[in-house]
């Protein structure tokens, strides 16, 4: 069973007198454990897909299913709870809360639920083992890098165990080497915990790190890639670069 | 409690100056609520205490109905005490004197009740019936003997203390008959009777009094004691009526707290316009915090989309902006009621003054802490509701916006339409106004809220037109960096009009004060000219004697002695009820000679007025008494007088401020015919133009002021004084339409300094590019201008109406007919200021523009 499916996505917007389709009928499955690029020029509707999986935002037409529940259907309030236990974010300007240390960011989301933190003792502290920040648990957003922010970011989006993380140009803010290690650890919950990856990117190199690349044009999907870790880095960019020259011609 | 802590607690303490200025309106407008309330309630209980304290186990007065002068026969005395239900029949003869060898007082004390000249009131008792009807706390000596002739006074401790008076001591007394010795047999405490006349106060035996006083058998009051001690209302009611009809009708059968009602009556106008205020002082307070949340909410949308997304529900975001809204109602309330108590205080003090009357401490009570704490914190919810909802409304994809520009809410885009009907309603309901007064005024506080609010709401459609209209004169001032600090007030709508309602409302509020206060002030000054026509007042603490007005009149200078005497009357009012009412009896001629009627109409001829005044059986009545009964010259009103219930044709209709304006004017010879009453309280004097008032004072007081005791005292003293004590009067609203302007103009720094915090990187680039630091400051202080300009004038707008409603308010409940005044240099003041606090505040925020440093501010995000 696929842990998100999408059928037939559709989505209009109105802008001004003018009515953008910014997915024509979007259909594609991911199963447990892949990690997923979407990849597309500006226009495409890349961020519009990436909100319809997160159920931020509702489709004109089709239906998304996650964790095994159908999203289409759902209020308001029962969509954010889906989204509470199901989904974990990761934004490109990081949207850490200033006031509150790294740990207290990456427990947000649980208490937001109401749980007892103390209950996700240990699961914080793998966490911010895994994402190297144990020794700045402490610290505030304002005492952190943007990569170390980044990094809160992610760990912030693991605590729940979504059944997706979703990622919108996270490496969009960082320079070169920052964004690569943001892209490795989310290789490595991948590889490590099992988690189902999506990021929306248009950076190639980023794409890099992913099992599956889909490329989408004009609201639709148009080419989708699939490549082993096990290739070299060079001819994964390469077969990139290359589907994204033809598409752009 | 766990989100509370870690996400409420920390945004507040983040943002501390914030959550203080927020608090500040809060702690405001519960200051002025408390503090207003428990000055009346003060006030009113001292007031009230007072004439039940003084009159003892008495639960009625029987005094003369037709006047409060002259007394009575005490031939009723035998029939009131034979009355079913009556344990003691009191009597009394009451009288002013002075010591004799105490110099006059050169000054009045003037108060809302009037003007006093001191002196000592001195009760003429039969001691046995007395002490069963009041408790007297004997502190040294004794009490009178029996003997009803004996020449003995028992004074109050405090009085003889002033004046060097022990037990044992002759003093020496004023009568007509000249000064007449008696000795001090004891000294009472100020409590109970003692508090009487602010404790100058004696009593000496009934035949004494009589006898100093050719008083013979005569009484002023007799004080009924019930065989009840703690008659019900009915009973009391019955007794009532049963002693009126075995006395008949010539005398009054009264309750002793009336009187004390009809001094509260006398300020309800002053507190009615407190309340006023203190309710717009929280109107104030609640639209300045609705101001800071929507702020709040504005600065934290991305925060709150970015919680929305990890999965905080509506309702959770709701949440946290109403216990921050709570948390601070409570806080802000809690300090404001210490504050009040405070302020209290101080008011009390003012109010004492107003009265002349001590109220001894302040009364605040836990209900009305309660009461004023769970206003506030109401309040602040309530303010805080629609800038919570709309937080609860920011959509998850917020979040993900790159450059965080929100869409604008639909009350932005398409609240000037409700602002339309609401601005439009507001001034409708002014001008057309159907309902009786006392909804009219309720109205009023309502047309406050629709006046501000719907001012508001046109904001955002009409910031574009301020802007281009202003651009040219901005760019004069500011040069091209001006222009382009102008244009920034169009890039958030929301905030630009949170900020210029701040600016406007505490604007308004100055326009109101000034406008409320200049109008009374004018025609107080009007009247105040007439009634102290003439040069020189004259009166004394003891009865003047006839013979003064003739001696008066042959003193070097003096052109012309005007007689003045004021009494009580009842009149039957157009419905049928009685009520108490002054006469003020006047010598037409003289008095028109001395000084001039203020008359209210342009149409009345006032010479046939005059004449018809003149003539007799005629009386001209105060514009108060002619707007509450509709009364117009030509009508009849009837008086009960000494001959029974008499019709006085209506000569006229005057301005006339004295007892609230519940005050008609008479001729000298009506008040000697139908009243019986010949002498003067009061001399107005005019001197010989040319030559100076100061010398024919000293003359008058050289040749006339020890033998008639008399209190001769400026007329431009006077005035000052009453204008002062109007001055002191209005000088609390002063103090809440400045703490408005105060808290406005910390919107104005809010405004600004998030305006520079949201453009650093735009500020780092236009630096890049070659524009000084110079220019940036240019640039935010244009901005700040634009700001000052629409505030300044929407305030000046929405003030003018505000002072409108207010004046109509007032002087409908009141029924003072003023005209209404708005002082230029008022309106100019006010655009001064909102220009100026403008300009001031953007002060900090327009260095710290010029301060950001360029690469800094180009990576920034």
């Amino acid at each position: 069973m696929p842990v998100l499916e999408a059928k037939d996505l559709r989505k209009q917007y109105k802008l001004g007198q003018h009515l953008v389709n910014a997915l024509t009928g979007v259909n594609f499955q991911v199963e447990e454990g892949e990690f997923v690029a979407i990849m597309g020029p500006s226009g495409s509707g890349k961020s519009t897909l990436l909100h319809l999986l997160g159920g931020l935002d509702t489709p004109t037409e089709g239906n998304i299913t996650l964790a095994e529940q159908s999203l289409a259907k759902l209020s308001e309030h029962k969509a954010t709870l889906v989204r509470r236990h199901n989904v974990g974010f990761v934004f490109q300007f990081f949207n850490l809360l200033p006031t509150l240390t790294a740990e207290e960011n990456v427990l947000l989301p649980v208490i937001i639920d109401g749980k007892n933190p103390r209950k996700y003792k240990e699961r914080l502290t793998n966490l911010l083992d895994l994402v190297g920040l144990l020794d700045r648990r402490t610290h505030k957003p304002d005492q952190l890098s943007g990569g170390e922010q980044q990094r809160v970011a992610v760990a912030r989006a693991l605590i729940t165990e979504p059944a997706i993380l979703l990622a919108d140009e996270p490496t969009g803010n960082l320079d070169t080497k920052t964004g690569n290690s943001i892209m490795e650890l989310l290789r490595r919950s991948c590889n490590e915990l099992k988690q189902t990856v999506i990021v929306v990117t248009h950076d190639p190199k980023a794409a890099a790190y992913a099992n599956r690349i889909i490329f989408l044009r004009d609201g639709d999907i148009v080419e989708e890639l699939r490549s082993g870790q096990e290739q070299p880095l060079s001819d994964r960019l390469r077969n990139i670069m290359s589907t994204m020259e033809r598409l752009e011609s | 409690m766990r989100l509370f802590r870690l996400l409420t607690l920390r945004s507040m303490r983040s943002r501390s100056l914030r959550f203080l200025l927020s608090a500040f309106g809060i702690i405001l407008g519960v200051a002025g609520m408390l503090s207003i309330q428990a000055t009346n309630q003060t006030a009113l209980n001292s007031i009230l205490n007072l004439f039940e304290s003084t009159s003892g186990r008495a639960k009625l007065i029987i005094a003369s109905a037709d006047s409060d002068e002259g007394g009575f026969s005490d031939n009723i005395l035998g029939k009131a005490s034979t009355v079913e239900g009556v344990l003691v029949a009191d009597p009394l003869v009451i009288e002013n004197t002075d010591l004799a060898d105490k110099e006059a007082s050169t000054q009045l004390d003037i108060s809302f009740f009037g003007a006093s000249g001191g002196g000592l009131l001195v009760h003429g008792i039969v001691p046995a019936l007395e002490l069963r009807t009041r408790d007297y706390t004997l502190k040294e000596g004794r009490f009178l003997s029996e003997d009803l002739k004996e020449r003995e006074i028992v004074l109050v401790e405090s009085f003889a203390e002033d004046e060097d008076i022990r037990v044992d001591d002759l003093i020496k007394i004023i009568t007509p008959n000249g000064t007449k010795e008696l000795k001090v047999v004891g000294l009472i405490a100020r409590e109970g009777p003692g508090k009487t006349n602010n404790g100058s106060f004696g009593v000496i035996p009934l035949e004494t009094a009589r006898g100093l006083f050719n008083r013979s058998n005569e009484l002023d009051q007799i004080d009924i004691v019930p065989v009840n001690p703690n008659p019900g209302t009915s009973e009391l009611a019955e007794l009532r009526a049963n002693l009126q009809q075995e006395i008949g009708d010539d005398y009054s059968v009264t309750y002793p707290s009336g009187q004390g009602e009809r001094m509260t009556q006398m300020l309800q106008n002053y507190q009615i316009g407190l309340n006023f205020m203190s309710g717009i002082a929280l109107f104030v307070g609640a639209f300045l915090i609705y101001n800071a949340f929507a702020m709040t909410v504005v600065e934290r949308t991305r925060e709150f989309g970015m919680l929305r997304t990890i999965g905080m529900t509506r309702r959770q975001v709701i949440s946290q902006v109403l216990v921050e809204a709570a948390f601070l109602g409570f806080f802000g309330s809690a300090l404001g009621v210490g504050l009040g108590i405070l302020l209290a205080r101080g008011l009390t003090s003012l109010m004492e003054n107003l009265m002349s009357q001590e109220l001894g401490a302040v009364l605040v009570t836990t209900n009305d802490m309660l009461f004023s704490m769970s206003i506030g914190v109401g309040v602040t919810f309530l303010a805080a509701l629609i800038p919570a909802l709309q937080a609860g409304r920011i959509s998850p994809i917020e979040a993900l916006r790159v450059r965080g520009k929100s869409k604008e809410g639909w009350l932005i885009r398409y609240g000037w339409t409700l602002g339309i009907v609401m601005l439009g309603g507001s001034v409708a309901l002014l001008i057309i106004n159907p309902f009786p007064y006392d909804v009219q005024f309720r109205l009023g506080s309502i047309t406050v809220f629709g006046l501000f609010t719907g001012a508001t709401l046109l904001i955002p459609i009409t910031v574009g037109i301020w802007e281009f209209v202003s651009r040219p004169i901005i760019k004069l001032i500011y040069g091209s960096s001006g222009s382009l600090g102008s244009r920034n007030v169009q890039r958030s709508r929301l905030r630009t009009t949170l900020t210029v309602a701040a600016l406007m409302v505490g604007v308004a509020m100055v326009i109101m004060v000034r406008g409320m206060t200049e109008s009374f002030a004018v025609d107080l000054r009007t009247w105040i000219q007439a009634y102290l026509g003439g040069d020189i007042y004259v009166t004394s603490s003891i009865r003047l004697r006839s013979d003064l007005e003739r001696r008066l009149k042959s003193v070097e200078g003096v052109y012309e002695v005007a007689p003045l005497r004021y009494f009580e009357v009842d009149w039957r009012t157009p419905a049928g009820d009685t009520e108490t009412i002054n006469f003020m009896a006047i010598d037409v001629i003289a008095y028109s000679r001395v000084t001039n009627f203020v008359f209210s109409s342009e149409q009345v001829d006032p010479q046939q007025a005059i004449e018809r005044l003149s003539a007799g059986r005629a009386v001209f009545v105060s514009t108060v008494l002619a707007e509450r009964y509709n009364l117009v010259p030509g009508e009849i009103i009837s008086l009960k007088t000494r001959r029974g219930l008499k019709d006085f044709e209506i000569a006229g209709v005057v301005v006339d401020f004295y007892n609230q304006g519940l005050v008609v004017q008479g001729s000298w010879e009506d008040m000697r015919r139908y009243f019986n009453i010949k002498d003067a309280n009061t001399l107005l004097v005019k001197v010989n133009e040319g030559t100076p008032a100061s010398s024919v004072q000293d003359r008058i007081d050289v040749q006339l002021g020890d033998r008639y005791h008399l209190i001769l005292i400026s007329n431009d003293v006077i005035r000052e004084q009453v204008l002062n004590l109007m001055d002191q009067a209005f000088r609390m609203f002063d103090v809440m339409a400045l703490i408005s302007i105060v808290v406005g103009s910390l919107g104005v720094i809010n405004t600004l300094t998030m305006s520079v915090i949201e453009r650093t990187r735009e500020i780092g680039m236009l630096r890049a590019i070659g524009t000084t630091r110079g220019q940036i400051v240019k640039m935010v202080l244009a901005e700040a201008l634009l700001i000052g300009v629409i505030g300044g004038i929407l305030g000046l707008g929405t003030g003018v109406v505000l002072a409108r409603i207010l004046f109509i308010g007032m002087t409908t409940m009141s029924g003072y007919r003023l005209t209404f005044v708005l002082p230029p240099e008022g309106i100019i003041i006010s655009i001064v200021i909102a220009l100026i606090v403008s300009q001031v505040a953007a002060i900090a925020p327009a260095l710290r523009a010029a301060r950001v440093r360029i690469l800094e501010a180009v990576h920034y995000e």
